[in-house]
């Protein structure tokens, strides 16, 4: 029963009570504190001149906040925020500082809640990437060939980057942090001796060689495991062949594909790629063997399944790494820089690498994908169309309005329902006849 | 708090049975006077008005109104629980979210309990007035009964004309039609529960739905006799007495006009 007194009464009751409690709290609070704390975890070698500062956002020149340590370098802050879903926040206390004799005094003011349950980490940032969008800014008064860049001394490329909120300035004073900029420059600039200063010069030779090499840091050891799941593994995953007809089918198209683009090249990986065609074949002709004599077991299906799923090493190392750089061009360089980095990556006379039997295999993959969807389309006559949460939350709520209206149904005597059967075509209502109190 | 013990549990039983077809969800309004309830049916052309006077019960003690909000179904799956003879205890809080019915036996060697759980109900409440009728009909329930059935047979709706001559029941349905006339004995004793007798101070001719009167009749087993109250233009009224203490069970029709 839905309706009854009890439910409804209760949380009337409880409204009351917390009503109540607002209006004589217990525990008197203090106001709100407008700048609640806020938690750090800081590193450990930061030393005790370290300071947060504001300096440009190397991809957006926004400024936001870094943490400079004058012997260490600079950090960056990442946020890790909880989950909306679930609300936490800080319960933070500084005991273990206080005397124990003086608790009692100091009890009240040590605790503090913070409502928000972010906490900021610094780690390590690159400080070449601050000063690389000062290295990319071109004259923009000069034209044609005279819009090449210039040698200068970082005071005057990181002039550039002056604004009202950084303390770009002020860092630069501190002479290790400007050598260690200097130092990060010089690995991707071209430098010259002018007068006493060093001058620099962005080479985008350099600089592509930098950011490869960080991907290909990154690389090692493989990604982040979310990062690895979401960008390597999902991405790579062919879809698992449920008819085992077209998936050997399917595979005997792979292998041709892959020889076919494969043969021109003479780079080991074209090599890989044809020895794996080679074993592909022959597995699926193996099974496609094994399939004439047992008729399609369930083991068969599974051998399919994994062999339809199996990604070389090479694949994936190439994915890590395009990964790898996608993310940092994306993170940490400006758009235009990024996208034109990423262009030097794709050819191979340029980065070294040749990303073809990658491109080869998702050219292959979209064409399983697209395959599977249209024999899941044909297969699946359970599910006529794909059902979306609204749809589906509609459906419940007619179900169990209908549900309700039958119980009402069941609980009605016979003799109600014939009341409800008579005519009542010239009978008035009884409110005709007497007043409503 | 609301208190209120009945000698015998079977008054509470038929009075349940006998609207619970009309009505599905109704309050019991408890004052100090007694438990009154008012409800009309789904197509609002019949009411039911009872009053159960707090001499009903021995002892009975209501502090506050109250309204206890019932599903009359839910009502009488509980009740069914108690004998005929059971001395039935209904107890309520002043806010209540729960009505106590406790049944005990006449040998006083079981006592069963249940908790039945209210509603709220909004339910509007009709004045009524005193009406003088135009002609009052006391006859034994049985029998106007009796007379409903048999007519309901035969057509879906009755007209009962009140004369000189007596009163008569008649209906015209598709298969033919018949009649009931009932004459006043005036040799009826107060107090006794056989003979017909009729007050009538105008001729009255009215037609009503036969599956109403025949649901009305229900009620037939809480008293031997039921009073008819007609006049023209108003809604017809048959009366059960409950016991000896102007307890009442009144059911109200609206007339049908062609």
């Amino acid at each position: 029963m839905a309706r009854t007194r009890s439910t409804k009464n209760d949380s009337a009751e409880t409204k009351k009570e917390a009503s109540l409690k607002s209006s004589a709290p217990k525990y008197p609070l203090g106001a709100k504190n407008e700048k609640p704390p806020t938690m750090f975890i800081l590193p450990k070698k930061a030393t005790q001149d370290a300071r947060i500062v504001n300096l440009p956002n190397p991809r957006n020149a926004k400024p936001s906040r870094y943490l400079v340590c004058p012997t260490t370098g600079i950090y960056e802050f990442t946020k890790i925020s909880a989950p909306k879903s679930m609300p936490r926040s800080w319960l933070i206390e500084s005991s273990g500082v206080e005397d124990v004799s003086d608790t009692s005094k100091t009890n009240n003011s040590n605790g503090q809640v913070a409502s928000s349950a972010d906490l900021y980490v610094a780690t390590t940032i690159d400080p070449l990437f601050f000063v690389l969008p000062a290295l990319l800014h071109t004259d923009s008064s000069r034209k044609g060939e005279e819009k090449r860049r210039l040698f200068m001394t970082i005071y005057d490329h990181l002039d550039k980057l002056e604004t009202e909120e950084s303390h770009m300035s002020e860092i630069l004073r501190w002479e290790r942090t400007r050598s260690l900029l200097e130092s990060r420059m010089a690995a991707v600039c071209d430098s010259t001796d002018g007068g006493g200063d060093i001058m620099f010069r962005l080479n985008e030779k350099k600089l592509f060689a930098v950011i490869l090499s960080k991907a290909r840091k990154m690389c090692q050891g493989g990604l982040a495991p979310s990062m690895e799941e979401k960008f390597v593994t999902k991405a790579l995953e062919a879809p698992v062949q449920v008819s085992s007809q077209r998936s050997s089918d399917s595979k005997h198209a792979k292998p041709s594909t892959e020889k076919g683009l494969g043969s021109g090249e003479s780079t080991p990986q074209a090599e890989s790629g044809d020895s794996q065609s080679t074993t592909a074949t022959s597995q699926s002709d193996l099974s496609a063997d094994s399939q004439a004599s047992t008729a399609a077991t369930s083991v068969d299906d599974d051998d399919d399944g994994v062999s339809a799923v199996k990604v070389s090493d090479d694949i994936v190392n190439l994915q890590r790494l395009r990964t790898a750089f996608s993310f940092i061009s994306s993170r940490y360089l400006t758009a235009s820089l990024a996208t034109q980095l990423s262009s030097s990556l794709a050819d191979q006379t340029t980065s070294g690498i040749d990303f073809a039997p990658l491109d080869a295999y998702f050219t292959e993959l979209a064409k399983l994908r697209a395959e599977a969807a249209t024999s899941r389309a044909i297969g699946d006559y359970t599910k006529k169309r794909g059902l979306d949460a609204e749809e589906e939350e509609a459906r419940a709520e007619k179900k169990r309005k209908l549900e309700e209206e039958k119980k009402k149904k069941a609980s009605e005597s016979r003799a109600t329902k014939e009341l409800k059967k008579v005519n009542t075509a010239g009978m008035m209502k009884l409110s005709a006849f007497f007043k409503k109190k | 708090m609301l208190e209120a013990r009945l000698e015998q549990a079977s008054l509470l039983k038929k009075v349940v049975d006998a609207i619970k077809d009309l009505v599905q969800d109704c309050n019991f309004d408890c004052n100090d006077s007694g438990i009154a309830l008012q409800a009309m049916d789904n197509s609002h052309v019949a009411l039911v008005s009872m009053l159960l006077k707090a001499e009903a019960f021995a002892p009975y003690r209501c502090d506050r109104n109250i309204a206890l909000g019932m599903n009359l179904t839910s009502l009488t799956k509980v009740l069914r629980a108690a004998q005929n003879e059971d001395i039935l205890t209904l107890k309520a809080e002043d806010a209540p979210d729960v009505l106590n019915i406790l049944f005990e036996s006449s040998e006083n060697d079981r006592i069963s309990e249940y908790d039945l759980k209210l509603m709220d109900i909004d339910q509007e409440h009709l004045g009524i007035p005193e009406t003088d009728y135009a002609a009052t009909i006391s006859l034994p329930s049985a029998e106007f009964r009796r007379i409903c059935t048999d007519l309901a047979a035969m057509s879906e709706s009755v007209s009962i004309e009140a004369s000189k001559e007596g009163i008569k029941f008649s209906a015209n349905g598709d298969i033919g039609n018949g009649s009931v006339t009932l004459r006043s004995q005036s040799s009826v004793e107060e107090g006794s529960d056989a003979g017909i007798k009729i007050e009538l101070s105008e001729h009255v001719a009215l037609t009503f739905s036969l599956k109403y009167l025949v649901n009305f009749c229900k009620a037939a087993a809480l008293s031997n006799r039921v009073k008819i109250c007609l006049s023209n233009e108003v809604p017809l009224l048959v009366e059960y007495d409950l016991g000896s203490n102007n307890s009442h069970l009144r059911f109200y029709l609206a007339p049908k006009v062609s």
